[in-house]
């Protein structure tokens, strides 16, 4: 009846038992377990071998070994490949074979005991924390590679303020030795100015439980200190206090210089704009201004922030305000320069002319407008004032102008009856003295004179008006011989030669009535003081001079004047005051004067060689 | 009574949907809090003037500064005014599709906004004039 019971529970066992017998290892028992174990096919009495299910060669031979030698043996984890009774797939699984040897009283080899214990879920446990491992083995590396190649010192630091690890760039970038004592070193190696603030950071952070972020100069193993930024995070294991801090340290030199360099270099023009007595501001693209200097809040009396983006236009006068920011919408839209004459309030309500000039900058940061408003009161006062006495002086010029010729209007007609009643007084009266003849004819020149002098007074005014004439090119030859018509009786009177040689600059660019008035004259000049005992000769002769400007010399072989060579170039001003040369010949100087102003109203000048008995050259530098 | 006038950038561009639904509801908080203004928005720019108690129009500008749909808010103006010069609450902006919106209230299209409140003082009605050409671009008649 036990048997019974202990056959049940053996067949039930959720491990497989079988018995082998004999050394062929002939199938004994077997229970339901290892019946699944050994596919289903164990027929009592037949040799293992025979039919071995999944059980392969080498264990097989264990099994023989383990039967001759009577010492057990356990095969852990070995695998047998079953076949899943629902699906027919065949699943890998893990057994512990146990190999008991049995024996009989006289301990005689019976066979092997076989004791299978499924342990596959452990089995693979154990490969998953296998793999694991190698997994953080492989991260641990990957971690450590970039911990110690990244371009940043690594550190952990214990609550207490010690270093528990540093990463090898500490070492690089210090030189120290690998030998050095880290927490009595890295204090020596900050810059002294930042040592106290740095440590006194570090251990506030440490009792607080935070983080830091701070910036020293660290010494280099050149002996150079450069900027790092220094950034830690404390561990937290909750509720505790924290107990390390991790953190990095990078330099950050040259961006701390670059910007250093930018900070002091838009400090510098700030200053130099605040410092400048104008006002000065900058706009965004938009056309809003961000930035009003220093001048203008003391010009306007009022803060950059009661100026707002827009005010400068409420400090215009308020009738110029409208157009004003009508044209700076016009600039900011097509970008083209703003500038304008306005007036600004200064901050006692007392208006300003100013210049406003604004220009557009665009470069790698954007599109920005640069603007300044200069304060030309004082010229702009100025200059009225002198438009004033301009306006006053050329009324004056006018009138007196009108006066001289309403004068030797005026006086024509009396001279016109003066001549006619002395002709009437000849004819009638009779003159016995003989001298008398002359003195007739005296009055009969003198008369002349007068009548010269007045025409030409008359048309010295008339010149003056058309000093403003346009200019055209003109050809030299064909206005000269114009004049020429003009003065065709006096050529004839005196049998004059008259050359133009006017080929080396046949043209000039010059007001047309000028250039007749100056050849006119010039050239009746020369008639004029003709020598009396040779025929006269004139030659008109058009150049260029050595500075290639235009140049005409009318020279003539008549009296000459008495002129001091040396001062040939400044005689002919003299010529201003009517200055009579020759006092026989008909001319009141007039002439000359017309002519001088002509061309220095041009901008060039007159310059007269003369020999008295040989005769005289004008030379007319057009332009100087 | 104030008047605040910011400038600022959609984070992306809105839909004719979203500007409609923007459209709807800011006609209605507005007229509710008796705040009046304009907006302008075309190619994610966004200009707004808004009138209001400070008490109304301080607290709206924070929320709508806050605002997630968009970024680089720039504040112009935030300061008293004696009077309103615009008389409810409009927006401007150029729909993909515009039949739906003409017969819409307090919508404009871009060059069918009223000129530039004349109420306004010229330095104001300059940040208008600039805000608005930020927005839409060059006027055709301020290019002569």
């Amino acid at each position: 009846m036990r048997e019974q019971q202990l056959q049940t529970i053996l067949q039930h066992m959720p491990a497989g038992i079988v018995t082998l017998l004999g050394p062929e290892l002939r199938y004994g028992f077997v229970n339901e377990a290892m019946q699944a174990l050994l596919g289903g096919h164990t027929p009592e009495g037949e040799p293992l071998a025979a039919h071995p299910g999944p059980l392969t060669a080498d264990i097989r031979e264990v099994m023989g070994q383990v039967y001759e030698s009577g010492v057990s043996y356990v095969a852990k984890a070995f695998p047998l490949p079953l076949t899943e009774p629902e699906t027919g797939q065949v699943v890998p699984r893990y057994f512990d074979l146990a190999l008991e040897p049995l024996h009989d009283d006289h301990d005689q080899s019976l066979g092997l005991l076989v004791f299978a214990v499924d342990v596959t879920a452990q089995e693979e446990a154990r490969q998953r924390a296998h793999t694991l491992s190698l997994e953080t083995r492989r991260l641990d590396a990957r971690l450590r590679v970039l911990t110690e190649t990244a371009p940043q010192i690594t550190f952990t630091m214990d609550a207490a303020g010690r270093y528990e690890y540093v990463s090898p760039q500490w070492y690089y970038f210090t030189g120290q030795p690998p030998t050095a004592d880290l927490n009595a070193i890295w204090p020596l190696l900050i810059h002294p100015d930042d040592r106290l603030r740095v440590l006194y950071q570090s251990e506030v952070a440490r009792t607080n439980g935070v983080g830091w972020t701070y910036e020293y100069r660290l010494r280099r193993h050149d002996g150079q200190y450069r900027w790092v930024l220094s950034r830690a995070l404390p561990e937290l294991h909750a509720p505790d206090k924290p107990v390390f801090w991790h953190g990095a340290v990078t330099e950050v030199h040259d961006q701390r210089e670059l910007a250093e360099a930018l900070r002091r270099g838009e400090e510098e023009l700030r200053f130099l704009a605040d410092s400048i007595p104008q006002l000065i501001w900058t706009a965004s693209a938009a056309g809003f201004i961000d930035y009003y200097n220093q001048h203008t809040a003391e010009y306007s009396g009022l803060s950059p922030k009661e100026l707002g983006p827009t005010g400068w236009v409420s400090l215009l006068e308020p009738a110029e305000q409208a157009l004003a920011a009508r044209r700076w919408v016009q600039s900011v839209a097509t970008g083209q320069e703003y500038e304008g004459l306005c007036q600004m309030r200064r901050h006692d309500g007392q208006y300003r002319w100013h210049i406003i000039r604004a220009r557009q900058l665009a470069d790698a940061r954007g599109l920005r407008w640069f603007g300044a408003c200069t304060d030309v009161d004082d010229q702009y006062r100025l200059r009225q004032v002198l438009q004033t006495q301009y306006d006053e002086l050329a009324r004056t010029n006018r009138d007196l102008d009108t006066f001289v010729y309403t004068a030797s209007h005026d006086l024509k007609q009396p001279l016109f009856n003066l001549r006619g009643l002395f002709d009437e007084l000849r004819r009638t009266a009779t003159f016995t003295d003989p001298e008398q003849g002359d003195l007739l004819q005296m009055v009969d020149q003198a008369l002349g004179q007068l009548d010269g002098t007045l025409h030409e007074l008359a048309a010295t005014v008339q010149q003056q008006r058309e000093l403003a004439a346009p200019t055209e090119q003109l050809d030299l030859r064909s206005v000269a011989e114009e004049v020429l018509l003009g003065l065709r009786a006096q050529v004839e009177e005196v049998q004059a030669t008259i050359e133009l040689d006017m080929g080396a600059a046949p043209t000039l660019l010059y007001g047309r009535a000028n250039l007749r008035s100056v050849l006119h004259n010039l050239i009746s000049n020369a008639l004029k003081f003709a020598h009396p005992e040779r025929a006269p000769l004139i030659v008109l002769r058009s150049s260029l001079s050595d500075s290639g400007q235009p140049l005409l010399t009318v020279q003539d072989n008549g009296l000459g004047m008495s002129l001091d060579t040396e001062i040939a170039a400044e005689a002919v001003p003299a010529l201003h005051t009517f200055e009579r040369q020759h006092p026989h010949v008909a001319g009141a100087g007039v002439g000359l004067y017309l002519v001088q102003r002509i061309i220095d109203s041009r901008g060039g000048h007159l310059v007269v060689n003369s020999t008295v008995g040989e005769g005289t050259t004008f030379s007319v530098q057009w332009f100087e | 009574m104030n008047h605040i006038v910011y400038m600022s950038r959609a984070v992306r561009p809105l839909s004719d949907q979203d500007l409609k639904e923007l459209l709807d509801q800011c006609r209605r908080d507005n007229a509710l809090h008796e705040v009046t203004g304009i907006l302008f928005y075309s190619h994610g720019h966004i200009a707004q003037l808004i009138e209001g108690e400070p008490s109304i129009i301080d607290p709206l500008y924070e929320k709508i500064a806050a605002d997630g749909r968009h970024s680089h808010v720039m504040q112009l103006a935030n300061k008293p005014i004696s009077a309103r010069s615009f008389s409810d609450w409009s927006m401007a902006f150029h729909p993909l599709e515009a039949e739906g919106f003409k017969t819409l209230e307090g919508f404009f299209l871009p060059h069918q906004v009223p000129q530039t409140p004349e109420t306004l003082t010229i330095a104001d009605a300059l940040i208008v004039d600039l805000v608005r050409q930020a927005v839409f671009g060059p006027q055709q008649d301020t290019l002569v």
